[in-house]
């Protein structure tokens, strides 16, 4: 699982049967130095998740599985959305 | 799921029979930096994906890597890793990178 921020969304009428009606994400990886991943990724997502927002994403298929059936090739799903950090007023 | 051109297409023969019949395209991933420049350009390493939505040369695909790229032909078992999942018809990104500041706050 990684962490990564939503920045687009994907339209795309042909799509595998599996995932008719399925919401499809731009999301970019985000590293523990701060850096981006340099590839785009397109995530399932069926949380709601909002543009910037970032995301808890699982690599493995299993979610996927078992929501759309064992021949979706469904793979990359958000499975959580990060809390926003709050800070609280004071020191600025 | 990573996107990606399709630059081409592949034709095997003789193939181990669990390909025969299947669509392969030459698959060329894009960056984010082509993708928000819009530019028509891929620049990751291209690699060779099963396709069947037909998706025509120069269109842009989702596809998914791994295992699960052979899922489609569940329970039939077949040799490969990568599968075209949707064809993108329009994307939309934030035409800015991170906000340096931003994607450090964690830090």
């Amino acid at each position: 699982m990684f962490l990564a921020r939503i920045d687009g969304t994907v339209v795309a009428a042909s799509r595998h049967a599996t995932l008719q009606g399925c919401r499809f994400l731009v999301a970019q990886r985000l590293e523990a130095d701060g850096s981006t991943g340099a590839e785009p990724l397109v995530v399932i997502d069926w949380l709601g998740a909002a543009l910037n927002s970032t995301v808890l994403v699982s690599t493995d298929g299993d979610i996927a599985r078992q929501r759309f059936g064992n021949t979706t090739p469904g793979r990359l799903v958000v499975v959580g959305i990060v809390d926003p950090i709050q800070t609280t007023g004071g020191a600025a | 799921m990573r996107l990606a051109i399709v630059r081409g297409s592949v034709t095997l023969s003789p193939a181990v029979p669990e390909l025969l019949g299947l669509t392969l395209v030459v698959l060329e991933p894009v960056t984010m930096d082509n993708l928000r420049a819009k530019n028509g350009l891929g620049g990751g390493k291209s690699l060779i994906a099963v396709d069947a939505l037909g998706a025509a040369k120069g269109q842009m695909v989702a596809f998914t890597e791994g295992s699960e790229a052979a899922n489609p032909f569940w329970p039939k078992r077949v040799p490969i890793d990568a599968y075209c999942t949707l064809i993108v018809d329009t994307i939309t990104t934030s035409s800015q990178p991170l906000a340096k500041e931003e994607s450090e706050v964690q830090q």
